[in-house]
This record gives structure tokens, sequence and C-alpha cells, in this order.
């Protein structure tokens, strides 16, 4: 009698704890975030900063799955004109997001460097950036994430902008700086 | 004649033997890039665009995928390359590869849904498998959406109209800079042409070195200057506005200029007129139309400030400092 009360609490146990266990997948969140692309032409050099990209990542069974997205007419150059003019020339009208989505494993989050597969969404294209390495710096409970995205403009069929007839290089890095917390 | 002849003979020998070289190293080091295209659901994409451009030369070369969805693109000299490939009702993927002597590279791409015409592709994001990655990951994908990030649907959702607005601004915009340029030719050359376009001399003759040809001159090119102006004008004033864009930068500068430039462009050839009225009527310029050429170059001044405003290097703009 009981060993039979003692398999049914043992049962009983199993199965509430095991999904418990199961579902103790990690959260992060973006708690700030600083994007920069950078824009360059025989007379200009420019910088278009945004501080208004979200972002959310999910770790589960070992594998973390991180989406963060911005929008593209956040991007501040210091000019409106010529803001109004990027995302014209971006199609951000149709397409108003830059959405990144990247996998890796959990054990690269404790690392100093994390190498990351991105799939970036941006005017309308995907485009794929292999082993891109980012800095990781834990600060407390928050963990801060720097690196460059080696963007192009071709790689988003983007017509690149003139001034003088001369176009702007068609890399357009963008700097990463952003810091997660953990839910 | 005989030397000359050995020479040309050993000058086309060397270039002979320099392609026969290259050639032989050429398909010494040519590599492979194929791969097996499918959708998100895992099937096959068959007869899908493939394009793998050099990006040293530019140079591209296109495939199709097969009936099983392969392709293959042998022959290949080392070095970067962007592979692109597009299929009907699928989105377009693009990636980059790099080719270090005769290698095979596999590039397997998985294409999701074409996003529809209006509005983000990505609200949901699908899977996407990563080739080549040194830690791709195999496991299912996020199932995370722009939703959860916190944004509304008025935020992802593109617009074709939208578009079409920032597309007719942008092209009038480039039309009001290139009429900007163009008027400032004219405007030049009238400020020059007035000293010399006075209808009579001090004394109150008329004047005949330089001839009244001058003064003809200069009423051409100030109407041009006019006309070219407010057709330049045209084209920013009735540019589609955006809602909710505050003018920042040095668009604030070159639209404040405007409030002197505008009215001077007004002013000027109503002084102008003026002032030829009365040296016709054989008076001395006086009154008002005394002020149309302090008023001219003002204008003009305001005019080539708005210009370098827009146009002067960046880096060298204290307000951007």
């Amino acid at each position: 009698m009981i060993k039979t009360m003692n398999k049914k609490i043992l049962i009983a146990f199993l199965l509430f704890a095991l999904p418990m266990f199961a579902q103790a997948d990690t959260q992060w969140l973006l708690e700030q975030s600083t994007l920069s692309y950078h824009m360059s032409h025989p007379m200009h050099e420019v910088d278009g900063v945004s501080h208004a990209a979200k972002g959310k990542g999910i770790c589960h069974a070992g594998q973390c799955n991180f989406l963060i997205a911005v929008p593209v007419k956040s991007f501040d150059s210091g000019d409106s004109n010529r803001d109004l003019h990027m995302i014209q020339t971006t199609r951000g009208g149709q397409f108003p997001m830059v959405i990144v989505r990247t996998q890796f494993p959990e054990a690269a989050t404790a690392s100093p460097t994390i190498y990351a597969d991105l799939e970036v969404q941006f005017a309308g294209q995907t485009a794929h950036y292999s082993h891109v390495p980012f800095q990781r710096v834990t600060q407390g409970n928050e963990v801060r994430i720097t690196g460059t995205i080696p963007a192009t403009c071709s790689d988003f069929k983007i017509e690149r902008p003139s001034f003088l007839t001369v176009p702007i290089k068609n890399e357009i890095p963008v700097k990463v700086d952003m810091t997660w917390r953990k839910m | 004649m005989k030397r000359k002849m050995e020479k040309i003979a050993a000058g086309v020998g060397i270039v002979i033997l320099s392609l026969l070289t290259q050639s032989s190293l050429r398909a010494q080091t040519v590599a492979t890039i194929s791969g097996t295209i499918t959708d998100s659901s895992r099937q096959v994409v068959p007869h899908a665009s493939v394009s793998i451009e050099d990006v040293d030369t530019g140079q591209s070369i296109e495939t199709r995928t097969d009936s099983a969805g392969v392709y293959t693109e042998p022959n290949l000299a080392p070095g970067n390359y962007t592979v692109s490939v597009a299929a009907e009702g699928l989105s377009t993927k693009t990636v980059k590869s790099k080719l270090t002597g005769a290698t095979e590279q596999s590039i397997d791409l998985a294409l999701n849904a074409a996003p529809p015409q209006q509005g983000n592709p990505a609200n949901q994001l699908p899977a996407a498998p990563q080739p080549n990655a040194p830690n791709a990951p195999s496991n299912p994908p996020s199932s995370l959406s722009l939703q959860d990030l916190g944004f509304t649907s008025a935020q992802t959702q593109g617009s074709a109209q939208r578009q079409a607005l920032l597309n007719k601004r942008t092209h009038m915009l480039k039309v009001h800079q290139t009429l900007g340029l163009i008027t400032a030719v004219p405007m030049f050359a009238t400020l020059i042409s007035g000293p010399q376009a006075k209808a009579k001399g001090k004394n109150g003759q008329p004047i005949t070195e330089p001839t009244s040809a001058n003064l003809d001159l200069h009423i051409a090119l100030g109407g041009l200057t006019t006309g070219l102006y407010f057709t330049t004008a045209y084209y920013a004033m009735f540019a589609p506005k955006i809602p909710g864009v505050k003018p920042k930068g040095a668009i604030r500068l070159h639209r404040d200029l405007e409030w002197i430039h505008g009215p001077g462009m007004i002013a000027t050839p109503i002084l102008g007129i003026m002032a030829y009225k009365q040296e016709n009527a054989g008076e001395k310029v006086h009154g008002i139309a005394s002020a149309h050429a302090p008023v001219a170059y003002a204008t003009a001044i305001a005019y080539g400030a708005a210009i370098v405003a827009v146009s002067w290097p960046i880096h060298w703009k204290f307000w951007e400092r």
C-alpha cells in the first residue's frame, strides 16, 4: 500500500516537475541600444544613429534565438532632409523596419566574443552575414554587446545615393552597441 | 628591318606565353559553388534563378536550379562572391562566399515566401538556415514576432502609397537641386553685367561704350534668372510634405534663407524696371529704385549661401560638429 502510494507520489512529482524543467528557458530583453550606419563620400562622412531598436532573445534546449528590429525612420543623421532621402532610397516607406535574426548555441553567450550568423531583412531584401564577431562584456545583470555588421548597399539592392554625380561608397557598416538584460 | 621583326615576334611570343600561363594557372585553381534551393517547407525549388557575382570584378554568372532544386557553377576563380537566388513567389536571398583555391563550396538556401507588396515581410519570421556557417543552428526557429517586441502594426506595416510619396518628393527635390545650380549661372552673369548696363552715363548722355547691348544683355539675363528661379522654387514648394518631420540640420538654414532671396527675387526686377524708366526719362535713378543693385547683391548672396548650406562638405560644417 505504502509502495503504491510512493509510486503515485513519484509519478505525480515527475508529471509536474518535468514540464517545469523543460520550460526553463532563458529570456533576454534589449534594454538599450545604439545602432549607427556610416556612409562615406569623398565630400561627406555621415553617421545615422538610432536608439529605437527593440529586441528579445529566447534560449531553449541549448540554442538561442534572437530577434532585433528597428524602424528605418528612427535613424537620425542630423539632417531631416537627408534622413527622408535615406528612407526613400532604402524603400523605407514600403518596408519600414530593419529586422535582424540570429541563432547561436547558448554556450556562446558566455564567451567574450560571440560569432553570430545574422539574417538581416531591410529594404525588402534579405541578406545573410556569417560569423560576425561581437564583443561581450558583462555588467552586473546586464550584458553589453558591441560589433559591426559589414553591410553594403548592394546586399540590399539599394541604389547608392550620389552627390555631385559621385555615389557614396558601397559599404555602409552598421555599428552595434546593445545592452541586454537576462529576464 | 630584321631586328624589328625579331622584336615584334618576341613581343607576340611573350604575350602568348603570358596568356597561356595565366590560363594554366587559372585552370589549376578553379573552384565550384553548388547547392540545393528549398522553400520554407523544405520542398526543393526547381528553375530558381541563381546569380553568382564576382565582387572584385563585378562580373556575374547566371544559372538555374534543375528539377531537383540543385545548381552547380564550376570553373570559378578564387575570390569573393555574392550568391543571389530568386524564384517566383519566394523572396530573394543573397549570401556572400569566399573561395580560396580549388574548393567545392556548398551553399544551400531556403527561400521564404515573398512578402506582400504592401507591408513588411517579416512580422512573423520564418526559418533561416545558414549556409556554411561555422555555428549553424539545427533546431527550429524562434517564434518571436515584431508584436512580441512591442511594435504596433502601424509601425511595422509599410505602404506603397507612402513610398510613392517619398519617391515623388525625392524626384521633385532632385529637379529643384539641378535647376537651382543652373539658375546660379545666369544669376552670376546678371550681377556682372549690371554695372555696365546703365541706359545713361553720369552726364546724362546715352552710353556708347559699352553699348546699349549691355543693357539688353542684362535684361535678358535677369529675365532668364527670374524665370529659372521661380521654376526652381516651384519644385521645392510643391514637393510632397511628409507629415511629422521637423526640419533639422542644414536644410533649416537653406529654408530660412528663402526669406531673403525669395522676396529679393521679386523686388529686384521691379526695382530694375523702375530704375530703367527713370534713366530713360532723363532722370538720375532715385528713391527706392536706387536699391536695385544692393537688393540684387543681397539676393544673390543669400541664394549662394542657400546652395552652400546643403552642399558644403558635412564634416566642415560648424553647426554639425
